[in-house]
């Protein structure tokens, strides 16, 4: 009982510290003044100032846009070289797991510098700042891509599928695209929207490549972080809703498909 | 012409040599075991005639047709896999129609009455529209059975299809399986490595030991007479003594291997009367197990150790420690390779 | 490409010179040095309180898990800059607690200096604890109830148990987490570069400075300075393998 007691006191502990300035934060955003010990009026005109600030939404546009295309951009060509994989050319699985995951490795900082180092001396579309940053973040997002891809492909035995398909006569495109991808959708999906989330909250690599010229939601708070206090903590506290609404997106998905899972089994 | 012919099938995975010159005929309408331990080749010979592995060297012919090299979607072969591999976005129905769709040149009606024939036939009547996922490990392999007789192949290929499916469920399975093989008079080859089922569901048996066909024939004859020491170990619970052994019971050296059934060796308190077609010897109760109707004693002659079964009629014959008499006919003694 | 680029002097021609500047100019040995504190500083802090937390929801009941479980994925996405600027507004010059701490006379929160390498490694524990958290619950229930009740059969207390089970065998994913963190930490650019911008020596922001910077950029010292970054990095990773396997060993002979 006293042991259950310390726990539950030491797991309080800790949700405090991490919960104390996303609360305070969300509670700054919404005080008129706070001076003293106690706030002054509450208000929401700094989030109604925001809502109609075009020079917030813009970047809050474009930060969905940046996040949400390297994203997809990356998805095509992952399931098209998969595809090669799984049906042609089995041993190359290795090489493309090997290739998939060296971005864990290469990460943030480094990333974006050997990318502006590489590129931004060359001529042409390569060093524009905007098609970097796409493809920048597609090697970013990658390997979280590769990897839930790669798990439902797992999780449905893929090559026993299509064999099942090839044997009933199908095509092995069309055994590929109708009958393997469908089934990993759901699974895609969780991969999809973490990896969005992650873009959603990059800094490090749009301020290094491209800070100057595609300004983000995020570039737009480091700005005006020093203007008003109020303003800046209702961007954070929208971005971070965003964030949640995301990643939380994510693990309904990824629980509604365990469920699913769970009831084949009591039958 | 056989119906269905392997000559000479060759296939390694990297050092293993998994099927050493298989040579192997079927005729047509029957159903085929391909028994065997895992890892024997056995699904692998299976994945040669369906075109999902290619053989080294060898050809495999079908229907008097070479289709050693062809597309496996060309071959017009229907196969159930263990896991099942029902598509699961696919509901029952479309699961079904799926390779009659492929086929595309069938119209609509003929479609929906070749899909209800079957699903009469398997037995599924008010699941057309669940998904796999909500069907019991049973239904769905059915479902996978229907698909793939829907589109009437040439041989229907079983990949040990009711491993993963509980003892009780299985038999029924096996006795349904049989009973529509035999109305469509489709050729099927069935891999298993549980002998119970191939002795249930065969016309004939072909038993494998890594890579080769250990010994063929009827169920009967693959039970009573074993040719080889692999044999009479993988089918029946034979006892098997080497010739050592075998004289130190009997008293006779036939330079090879014995195999004896223990339903052949007979058990009694008093010493058998001499027989000029059997042996006799004494022998020490070491152990009893019941196996439902069976009682399973382990007796010891000297240092040899044999086992006897007997039926199993309420009492309890023999205690172990217990002195005892054992005979057995001459001609149940087997000589194997 | 870096690393090739960080072997070369500006004007063309391979020289190590880059590498010499860093660790004789005390401007970039600092940074490194810094770097290298901060990392240890809150990876060492953040495994500690996770595995106390971590331990703590291994013995939870199920609600509060669940509680303990949503607060950290969700203050795991917490990070960069809404997080610097949470803790500005919270124990910056005029930040919340501040101001309470100079009304009710609490004489820690008022001279608390967030712009500081203590503040600095206030933030980083911050987002080092769900991280590590997360990572460590899992070990945690690799644990089985068994061990522990062999244990005390075997008549050994609750600290043995901890000592020469729990921790022999948690050992490879703490160390695991602890160059997980530490990595995480030493590449950390966003919280510090909002917090302190270009006022406090860290590597990563002295990197970012020789390629974006409004003066001159150095993109040869840069590299240089990338590699030494990605060095350290890979460090922490063999370091912990290294002990692991020397564990290992030991423990067969």
């Amino acid at each position: 009982m006293k042991k259950t007691r310390l726990n539950s006191a030491v797991i309080v502990v800790i949700c405090i510290y991490l919960i104390l300035p996303l609360v305070l934060t969300f509670f700054y955003s919404i005080f008129t003044e706070w001076q003293h010990v106690l706030p002054g009026g509450v208000t929401f005109r700094y989030y109604a100032a925001l809502l109609t600030d075009s020079s917030f939404l813009l970047p809050f546009l474009r930060t969905f846009i940046i996040s949400v295309a390297p994203v997809a951009l990356c998805l095509v060509f992952i399931l098209l070289a998969m595809y090669v994989v799984v049906v042609h050319l089995p041993w190359l699985d290795r090489v493309m797991q090997l290739v998939c995951t060296i971005p864990y490795a290469i990460q943030g900082i480094i990333l974006a510098i050997s990318v502006l180092s590489l590129y931004s001396g060359l001529p042409g579309l390569l060093s524009n700042r905007v098609v970097m940053l796409v493809f920048t973040y597609c090697i970013v997002v990658l390997p979280y891509l590769y990897q839930g891809i790669k798990n439902s492909l797992n999780t449905v035995n893929a090559p026993r599928l299509l064999e099942a398909a090839q044997l009933l006569g199908a095509g092995s495109f069309t055994a590929f695209f109708r009958i393997i991808v469908p089934n990993i959708v759901s699974g895609i999906s969780v991969s999809v929207m973490l990896s969005i989330s992650l873009l959603f909250g990059d800094f490090v690599i749009i301020n290094i490549v491209a800070g100057s010229y595609y300004q983000t939601a995020q570039v737009f708070l480091y700005r005006q972080l020093f203007e008003s206090g109020q303003k800046s903590s209702a961007v954070v506290v929208i971005l971070f809703a965003v964030t949640l609404l995301l990643t939380n997106g994510a693990l309904f998905l990824y629980n509604r498909r365990a469920k699913k899972r769970n009831a084949r089994e009591e039958v | 012409m056989a119906y269905i012919q392997f000559e000479k099938i060759n296939k390694r995975f990297g050092a293993n040599h998994v099927l050493r010159d298989i040579s192997l005929t079927i005729e047509k309408g029957q159903l085929v075991t391909l028994l065997g331990p895992s890892g024997c080749g056995k699904s692998t010979l299976l994945r040669t005639l369906a075109g999902l592995e290619a053989p080294d060297s060898g050809r495999v012919i079908l229907d008097g047709e070479d289709i050693t090299g062809k597309d496996p979607r060309r071959r017009n072969v229907g196969m159930i896999f263990q896991q099942y591999s029902l598509f699961p976005n696919m509901t029952v129905r479309e699961n079904i129609a799926f390779g009659l769709k492929m086929q595309k040149k069938l119209p609509a009606e003929e479609i929906n009455e070749r899909i209800a024939r079957v699903i009469d036939m398997v037995e599924l009547h008010g699941k057309e529209k669940s998904l796999p996922a909500q069907l019991s490990g049973g239904q769905q392999q059915r479902v996978a059975l229907a698909r793939s007789i829907i589109t009437e192949p040439k041989v229907l290929l079983f990949d040990e299809p009711l491993s993963a499916i509980d003892a009780k469920l299985r038999k029924a399975l096996q006795l349904r399986i049989k009973e529509i093989q035999r109305s469509l008079g489709i050729t099927a080859i069935f891999v298993t490595h549980d002998q119970d089922e191939a002795m249930l569901m065969s016309d004939v048996i072909h038993l494998f030991s890594t890579g080769k066909i250990e010994q063929s024939g009827r169920p009967i004859d693959m039970y009573t007479a074993p040719r080889t020491r692999f044999a009479a170990g993988f089918i029946g619970h034979y006892n098997i003594l080497s010739p050592a052994q075998f004289e130190a019971v009997t008293g006779e050296n036939r330079g090879c291997d014995v195999a004896i059934r223990p339903e052949t060796v007979e058990v009694q308190p008093q010493p058998f009367p001499e027989r000029q077609d059997a042996y006799r010897s004494a022998a020490v109760v070491e152990d009893f197990t019941p196996h439902g109707n069976i009682l399973r004693y382990t007796l010891s002659v000297g240092s040899v150790n044999l086992q006897a079964d007997v039926l199993f009629r309420s009492v309890l014959l023999f205690e172990p420690g217990q002195t005892v008499y054992l005979s057995v006919e001459k001609k149940n003694c087997l000589s194997i390779a | 490409m870096v690393v090739l680029r960080s072997f070369s002097a500006p004007g063309g021609g391979v020289t190590l010179d880059n590498f010499a500047d860093i660790f004789t100019k005390r401007l970039y040995r600092q940074a490194v040095v810094n770097s290298v504190l901060v990392s240890i500083f809150s990876a060492l802090i953040g495994i500690v309180i996770a595995f106390l937390g971590a331990k703590a929801a291994h013995g939870a009941k199920t609600p509060l898990r669940n509680f303990f479980m949503s607060v950290l994925n969700m203050s795991s996405n917490f990070a960069g800059i809404p997080l610097a600027f949470s803790f500005i507004i919270l124990m910056g010059n005029v930040g919340v607690l501040v101001i309470l701490g100079r009304q009710l006379g609490i004489g820690f929160l008022t001279d608390f200096n967030l712009y500081s390498l203590n503040g600095l490694l206030l933030t980083y524990v911050y987002f080092q604890v769900p991280l590590a958290t997360l990572l460590l619950i899992p070990a945690f229930d690799g644990l089985r109830p068994e061990w522990r009740e062999s244990v005390s059969l075997l008549g050994g207390g609750s600290l043995t148990y901890w000592f020469r089970v729990a921790v022999p065998n948690l050992l490879p994913s703490l160390l695991g987490t602890l160059s997980i963190l530490f990595a995480n930490a030493i590449a950390a650019y966003a919280t510090a570069y909002a917090l302190l911008q270009n006022n406090f020596n860290l590597l990563p922001i002295r990197i970012s400075e020789q390629f974006v910077g409004e003066v001159t950029q150095h993109r040869e010292f840069g590299s240089a300075l990338a590699v030494v970054l990605m060095v350290l990095m890979v460090l922490a990773n063999v370091v912990s393998n290294l002990i692991l396997k020397g564990r290992r060993g030991g423990g067969r002979s």
